[in-house]
């Protein structure tokens, strides 16, 4: 297990290497110059030459990039060319929303989709086996901003149950609860209805498998030859997906974010992106590489406590 | 029966959800009601950059500095220039601006606000070091010489017409120089304003509080909280209930849903912002007289105006109503002639070349766009459009990559030489000069406009300039902006700038 860890930081560090070299070069390459959108349309050509040279845009773009990295290894991620924010600092303030928000919505994911896959599983070819299929494909196909602005219209503008948007209140206050309900059910129903597909199929696998048979056979109880036999031996490729899409949501999700008011990672990087504020851009996007990567070590860990079969020395 | 009981409760949850989605719009919340505490939230779509007026140049970062900042002069509500935090000003000759300043005005860090704090903050903006987005302001002044504690005088090479208007412009806004020294104004600013900066919460949002010590009444509302709502159907939603009470830059698709919110007035004033047509002069067809005479006569601009939904003015001209210099009884600008415009399409071979239309992507932008090549393939002129996201758009048009481009300009100080000199002057192509324009004649008029100290006599200049440009035809305005603003009924006392701007210092709530 240790091996696994010590590996999977080395190749951490240089996947980092490498995507901020494409972050930093793509940024630079593409069309849209910093200095030009901080001038806006009514600076002169004098004001936007003067931020060029103020942000060192004009020293070569290799010279740029090793200054980069060096600022990076010295655990300095720079400060931004809009807002003169220190990047660590915005993104620091931003992070915990972009996480709450992850952690419910995942939490609405995994309740509802290993419920509904597992239920479905169990009742193969019933009713509520296919309208918790139609449902799921539902869930898959809803655009997030539609199902969003939908909730808010019933629950927040009509019923006012839920605020409008807005993340301001912590977490474990209800108000913080409420805040977090409606983006989380947006957020959470995409990935519920991929986890329920899943759920369902690795059961109905696992269901039909000789070892449940024998358990049944052995007079162990129902109940228990769910929990214990299959939903433990199924649960390999869902935490998969759990894994995946929780690696996803913590990328931050622009749309619900927007819709909700939210002030996220996605909505960092977004606005950012919009106004070529490289440092800014580079920095969420090496955070989310990084936490996209040690998610997805979770996973393997976790693999082998569910599975002891499943070994990494 | 279960299956029954499931269908059932799932029918009625669809047409619950259905009436409720249905009467949304007309429904109002009672989130006014009740005794008005005075504190106001106001919804924007973008963050403030930064709050030193000095280093930024967005609309949103000057929305939250007019409340803690103040200008030497602004425009009042006739959109004469008035003295500010000056008292009077005068001009010994035509290159020497004496301008006296008020007492007894102290900054919010207890710093007094005299003649050295103006030099200070006019010396920081002009500095290259500094590289302020809009040092150009203030680039025609040579100097800024304290006379004595309440004077200061400044100094240009040439003879600078639109002075008063630049100091008014936000950007040209007096900051605390002991605060600039010790502290950074973009999170931390010091100004003398009837407002003050009290914290950043959430990562964006801004709040403000009432500056107890202004130089003024105090000011009524107690806290101010600035927030960003990046989709603006959210904010509406977010006004509806009460959570915020004023958004404004109100979009002409959104007024039908906002105009049936019972809780909710809306305000609009006749603006500074133009939005045209800009030719690029350096290519063909576009450098042909009669080609720009087919495209403004082929579009109907009056007829363009219902589609705004309230948002927007026509008027002949490229100096709009609002602006220093426009003149109501000039009508030298062509008209709409669809028989005319197809007879010079035909005449002259326009038919046979496709213009290419570059328009940001904003949904303002792309609508014209639109509107526009349908109208110009009516006249028999074929158009591509291409949109560009906003970042890409800046340096594009600015290298003169298209044949026609949908542009605006909001002139924040509301004279006509800060329209014309930037957008039409050849000494900023490659810059704000998108048409591309080089005329010796336009050239003159508008070194004129801006080196001439009389304002009766600039305003005369303006006029004619304007009646140049509409018959020369560079841009073809197709209409001048409305200031717009949407907010919670309990709140009162609340008037816009033509600009778009506002203050909330005369704001309360009841």
């Amino acid at each position: 297990m240790a091996g696994l860890i010590v590996r999977r930081v080395f190749q951490l560090v240089l996947l980092l290497i490498g995507i901020s070299f494409i972050v930093f070069m793509s940024m630079h390459i593409a069309p849209g110059d910093p200095a030009s959108i901080i001038g806006g349309p009514t600076a002169t050509q004098e004001d936007v030459e003067a931020i060029r040279e103020n942000l060192g845009l004009n020293e070569p773009l290799l010279a740029q990039y090793f200054d980069y990295l060096k600022g990076i290894f010295a655990g300095d991620l720079g400060f931004s060319y809009q807002t003169k924010q220190a990047v660590s600092e915005a993104i620091i303030d931003r992070f915990p929303n972009t996480l709450n928000l992850a952690i419910a919505s995942i939490i609405v994911a995994i309740v509802i989709g290993v419920t509904a896959g597992i239920v479905s599983a169990l009742k193969h070819n019933t009713w509520f086996d296919g309208l918790s299929t139609i449902i799921a494909l539902g869930g898959i196909s809803i655009p997030n901003f539609w199902l969003g602005a939908i909730l808010i219209l019933i629950f927040a503008v009509n019923l006012q149950w839920f605020p409008v948007g807005g993340l301001t209140e912590p977490f474990w206050t209800v108000e913080g609860m409420k805040q977090l309900a409606l983006p989380a059910i947006t957020l959470g129903t995409g990935s519920a209805a991929m986890i329920a597909r899943m759920s369902r199929s690795a059961m109905l696998e696992v269901i039909r498998a000789d070892y449940v048979r024998t358990a049944r056979a052995k007079g162990v109880r129902e109940k228990s030859v769910i929990m214990m036999h299959c939903l433990r031996n199924a649960m390999i490729p869902v935490i998969t997906v759990i894994g995946l899409n929780f690696g996803f949501l913590l990328g931050g999700t622009i749309i619900t974010e927007s819709v909700f008011a939210i002030n996220g990672v996605g909505r960092l990087m977004i606005e950012s992106i919009a106004a070529r504020d490289f440092p800014m851009v580079q920095g969420s996007v090496l955070l989310v590489a990084t936490l996209f990567v040690l998610v997805n070590l979770i996973v393997d860990i976790v693999y082998a406590f569910i599975d002891p079969r499943i070994s990494y020395e | 029966m279960g299956k029954k009981w499931f269908a059932s409760l799932l029918t009625v949850l669809f047409v619950l959800s259905l009436a409720l989605v249905g009467c949304s719009s007309n429904s109002s919340s009672g989130g006014s009601a009740g005794k008005a505490e005075q504190e106001l939230t106001y919804a924007t779509t973008s963050k403030v950059v930064g709050l030193s007026p000095i280093l930024t140049n967005d609309s949103v970062s000057s929305t939250v500095i007019e409340q803690i900042y103040e200008t030497l002069f602004v425009r009042d509500n006739k959109g004469e220039i008035v003295p500010h935090l000056a008292e009077s000003y005068e001009n010994p000759d035509e290159n020497t601006w004496v301008i006296k300043l008020k007492k007894d005005i102290k900054f919010h860090d207890g710093t007094p606000f005299n003649a050295e704090s103006v030099k200070y903050t006019f010396d920081k903006l002009k500095d290259p070091k500094t590289a302020a987005p809009r040092a150009s302001l203030l680039a025609p002044v040579s100097s800024i010489e304290v006379q004595d504690e309440h004077t200061v005088v400044l100094k240009t090479e040439k003879p600078y017409g639109p002075m008063l208007a630049a100091l008014t412009h936000s950007n040209a806004a007096i900051v605390s120089p002991t605060a600039d020294q010790k502290q950074d104004l973009m999170k931390d600013p010091v100004g003398t304003g009837p407002f003050t900066f009290s914290e950043k919460v959430n990562g964006d949002d801004i709040v403000l509080v009432k500056n107890k010590d202004y130089w003024q009444k105090p000011a009524k509302l107690e806290k101010l909280t600035f927030t960003v709502v990046p989709e603006v159907s959210t904010a509406i939603s977010m006004l509806q209930t009460g959570k915020v009470q004023l958004i404004d830059g109100l979009a002409p698709e959104l007024m039908p849903r906002l105009e049936k919110i019972k809780n909710v007035e809306i305000q609009k004033k006749e603006g500074t912002p133009v939005y045209y047509l800009a030719f690029n002069m350096e290519k063909e067809p576009m450098n042909d007289l009669k080609f720009r005479q087919a495209v403004s006569q082929a579009i109907n601009r009056e007829g363009y105006l219902k589609k705004l939904n309230g948002l927007g003015v026509y008027s002949n001209s490229f100096i709009g109503p609002e602006v220093f210099g426009h003149n109501e009884s000039s009508d030298k600008g062509p008209k709409f002639n669809q028989a005319e415009a197809k007879k010079l399409v035909k005449d002259n071979g326009f038919d046979k070349k496709v213009i290419k239309i570059l328009a940001a992507n904003t949904s303002q932008y792309m609508n014209m766009a639109e509107v526009i090549q349908s109208q110009l393939k009516e006249a028999g002129i074929n158009a591509t459009i291409e949109t560009i996201e906003w970042g890409t758009y800046l340096d594009v048009s600015k290298k003169g990559d298209f044949d026609i481009t949908i542009a605006g300009w909001s002139n924040v100080t509301g004279d006509g030489s800060e329209l014309l000199f930037p957008r039409l002057h050849s000494a900023n192509i490659d810059a704000t000069n998108l048409s591309r324009y080089k005329d010796a004649e336009l050239d003159k008029l508008i070194d004129q406009s801006r080196s001439v100290v009389d304002q009766e006599q600039r305003k005369e200049i303006l006029t004619k300039a304007d009646e140049y440009v509409m018959t020369q035809l560079p841009v073809l305005p197709i209409y001048h902006g409305i200031a717009s603003a949407a907010y919670d009924k309990s709140v009162k006392g609340f008037e816009m700038e033509p600009t778009g701007q506002w203050s909330l210092y005369g704001v309360y709530r009841e």
